[in-house]
This record gives structure tokens, C-alpha cells and sequence, in this order.
């Protein structure tokens, strides 16, 4: 049994359900994440305008090390819907998996649901574009040109067509918010995007929208483990310097 | 009804999830048996949604086709070749002759045409990114990109000199030390994320199979 593995993730664990608790009455300041500000902003003027807001969750699936950064993106998903559900025109989610296809689709039908028109549902609002990313990548136009989209947001796994996918959403005049847990992906959207979402910025979307109090917590849980890891790797750096000049 | 089938639901995935992340921590024949069962059905049920997806694809193309929206002609192509290439990877095997000639002369150099125009889009993009941003960070980009680009590639002109040696020797130190510490940050970030986000679907916190 790998101990120190299980040790680490029972304290996240720990930190995920016991600062929900802890933190009930004390107000947690977060720090300013421009794309979630403008995010806000970019769904209220598209339900205003009557314009479509299309979010990509990528082109990996929910079967391999991706998986994280698409549940992130569903989330992220499912408050989106839930906002411009009252809008002229529903909001658009793409994929290049079929999984997350389906849990798109699930997600946009419960977000109707819960915002009160779920007779305004489309099934073809949930797309699988392209089952290879160049292919999901090539299909974005049709989307992004011929479906009025003014907010286009990937959130989800991308490798080197990010900067494709992102550029598109620009050309297409739309408000550009993107994030993806590959680095390289990362430095496109850095590019490309007009807000883009670094490092594990992606995954914070359900607490910066207003999702449930868990989200909070495991931004905070994220903290005190990056803080734990940076205090281990000065230490052991600190020791092994003084190890080598003993 | 419908509350007390959203927590079956819910309980299910979390008892499938613990059972999976069980067998990575605890060496228990019965739970790595069980865990890689469980994982087999999930790649079966993959497939099963790819083709799910495939038909969602198709019904978005047809609706576009049968009421002539814009771009119909594009929809038409696609549908006409995804039930082509399909029907021939089915009957004669996805390696027969005719959907490898497809695969080799149509889907490849479009894939590499569309990465020859990211390299274009990356450029451009370049350029725009200090004329939108114009900030520091945005200048440090461009320049390190510069920097990068040029220690990389041979130059036609001053090739071996002093000026090529020390922006090759500014590459390196840039490519191999601080670009390797800061991905390095940016991972463990990313993993920190990726772990409290798949928690949150174990402890039924985010329900991403729907409510």
C-alpha cells in the first residue's frame, strides 16, 4: 500500500469536506480571476443581445489523465447553461468525445430544468464535432460563423489545435475565454485567447461562478497543499545544498 | 421520486469510484479484479457513447442539410462521407484498401494543412497579443518566443558567429531551465486541481452525470 499517497489524499480529503464546515460563517475572499469576471459580464451581454454562447469542452475524453479538466469544464458547463437558459438563443457545448457528449447533454437538460425552461431544450445543442482534434478543430467554424456566437469558452483538454480553436473564436468576433491543463496549450491560448485561464485556474470555475461551498474549500485545499509542496522543496533544496558542502 | 433517483445515482458513482481508486492504494486481488472489470465495462461503454456521438453528428448535419441553413453543401460533404467511410470500415475492416486510400489522401493533408495554418495563426497572433495586451508579460512572451525561435533553426547569415553562439546558449538556458521550472509550477497546480476536482465527483459534490 502506498501510504504517502493515501496520506496526502485523505488530507485533501479532510480539507475538501471539513473547511465547508469550518468556514460556514467567515467570508472568503478570492482573488481576482479576470476570465471568470468577464465571463460573467460576457453571459449577461449575450442573453441581452440575443447572442449564443458556445463552450468547448475539448478533445480529450473522460476516460484518460484529461478527465479532471473536463469534469472542471462540465461544471464550469452546467452554470453557464443555467445563466443564458433564459436567452433568444440556447447555448452551444461541443466535444470531440462522445462521452461528453452525452454528459453535456444530460448537464444542459438538468441546468434547463433547474432554471425553469425545460421546454426550451434542443438535443442538438450538445455536439460531438470531430472524434480527432484536428477534425473537432476543423468543424469549429460552422459554430462559431454561422451560429452568432459572441462568448466562445473552451474549457477542457487541448494539445497543439488550442491555438486553432482559440484564434477561430477572434476571428469569429467573440470574446475568447480559454483554459486546459496541458502547458504547451497553455502558452497558445496565452496567444490566442483573450482571456486565458493559466495553470489550475481552469479547474476554479464552479466557486468563482457561485457553485456550491465544496468549490471554495478545494481552492483553499489547493493553497495549503501548494504551500505544504513549496516549503518541502525549499527545505529538501536548503538540505541538499548543505548536504553537498558537508 | 425523482430526488431519491438522483441519490442512487449519485451513491452508485461514488461507491464504482472508491472500489477503482481502492485498487491503486490497497493490494487486494478481489478489488484489483473487480476495479479492472469495472474499467473494461467503462471502455466498452466509451465506444458505445462514440457511436452515440457519431449519430448525434450526423443528426446536427442532417437538420442543417434538410433545412438548407448556411453552409449546407459543407453538411452534405460530411454526412456523405461519414456514412461512406463508415460503412467501409465496418464491412471490409477499418485497414481495407479503399478507407486507408481515404484516410491516407483526404484526412491527412487536411490535418497537416490545418497545422501548417496554426503556424501562421501562432505568428499573427504574436503580433496581436502586445498590441492587445501591451503589458510587460505580453513583451517577455513575444520576446522569448523570438529568443527561442531563433537559437533553434540555422541562421542563413552569420551562422557560427559570436552573436549565434550566445543567442543558442540564451535559448538553452531558457528552454531547459526556466521553462522547465515554470511548467513544473504550472503542473503541480494543474495536479493539485485535477485531484480536488475528481474528489469532488467521489464525495457526490459535483454530480457531472446530470441531477
Amino acid at each position: 500500500m502506498d501510504f504517502l499517497a493515501f496520506l496526502v489524499l485523505l488530507l485533501i480529503v479532510v480539507l475538501v469536506v471539513g473547511l465547508p464546515l469550518m468556514l460556514r460563517r467567515t467570508r472568503v475572499e478570492m482573488r481576482s480571476i479576470e476570465g471568470y469576471e468577464v465571463l460573467s459580464k460576457a453571459m449577461e451581454r449575450a442573453v441581452e443581445a440575443g447572442e449564443r454562447v458556445h463552450m468547448s469542452l475539448g478533445v480529450g475524453t473522460l476516460m484518460g489523465a484529461e478527465s479532471a479538466t473536463a469534469l472542471a469544464g462540465i461544471s464550469t458547463f452546467s452554470k453557464v447553461a443555467e445563466a443564458t437558459a433564459i436567452g433568444d438563443k440556447p447555448p452551444v457545448m461541443t466535444a470531440g468525445d462522445g462521452v461528453l457528449t452525452l454528459l453535456a447533454a444530460d448537464n444542459l437538460r438538468s441546468a434547463y430544468a433547474r432554471a425553469g425552461y425545460s421546454h426550451r431544450y434542443e438535443t442538438s445543442s450538445a455536439r460531438m464535432l470531430g472524434p480527432t482534434p484536428l477534425s473537432y478543430v476543423g468543424a469549429l467554424p460552422s459554430v462559431l460563423g454561422g451560429e452568432h456566437v459572441s462568448l466562445h469558452i473552451l474549457s477542457g483538454s487541448f494539445g497543439a489545435e488550442a491555438g486553432l480553436a482559440a484564434d477561430m473564436g477572434e476571428r469569429a468576433g467573440a470574446t475568447v475565454i480559454a483554459g486546459t491543463e496541458d502547458v504547451r496549450a497553455q502558452a497558445l491560448f496565452y496567444a490566442t485567447a483573450d482571456y486565458p485561464l493559466l495553470g489550475e485556474e481552469v479547474f476554479a470555475g464552479g466557486a468563482y461562478l457561485g457553485l456550491r461551498g465544496t468549490h471554495r474549500a478545494s481552492l483553499i485545499a489547493q493553497d495549503v497543499l501548494r504551500l505544504l509542496i513549496i516549503l518541502v522543496v525549499i527545505v529538501g533544496s536548503f538540505l541538499g545544498l548543505v548536504g553537498s558542502l558537508l | 421520486m425523482k430526488i431519491s433517483l438522483s441519490l442512487l445515482w449519485t451513491a452508485f458513482a461514488i461507491v464504482i469510484g472508491f472500489i477503482v481508486l481502492l485498487g491503486y492504494f490497497v493490494e487486494l486481488p478481489a478489488v484489483e479484479t473487480l476495479g479492472q472489470l469495472l474499467m473494461r465495462w467503462a471502455v466498452l461503454l466509451a465506444a458505445v457513447a462514440l457511436l452515440l456521438g457519431l449519430w448525434n453528428l450526423l443528426l446536427v448535419h442532417g437538420r442543417k442539410l434538410s433545412q438548407l441553413e448556411e453552409g449546407w453543401p459543407f453538411s452534405a460533404v460530411l454526412a456523405l462521407m461519414l456514412v461512406v467511410t463508415f460503412a467501409l470500415s465496418t464491412f471490409f475492416g477499418p485497414d481495407n484498401q479503399t478507407a486507408m486510400y481515404i484516410f491516407e489522401h483526404v484526412q491527412v493533408p487536411v490535418e497537416a494543412s490545418l497545422m501548417a495554418l496554426l503556424a501562421v495563426s501562432l505568428v499573427v497572433a504574436g503580433f496581436r497579443v502586445v498590441a492587445r495586451r501591451g503589458d510587460v508579460f505580453s513583451l517577455l512572451f513575444v520576446g522569448t518566443a523570438l529568443i527561442v525561435l531563433l537559437g533553434s533553426g540555422p541562421w542563413p547569415l552569420g551562422g557560427e558567429s559570436f552573436a549565434q553562439e550566445a543567442v543558442q546558449w540564451i535559448r538553452n538556458e531558457l528552454v531547459q531551465v526556466w521553462a522547465v521550472g515554470g511548467a513544473r509550477a504550472i503542473l503541480i497546480g494543474v495536479t493539485l486541481g485535477a485531484i480536488t476536482t475528481g474528489l469532488r465527483v467521489l464525495l457526490g459534490a459535483d454530480r457531472p452525470y446530470g441531477e
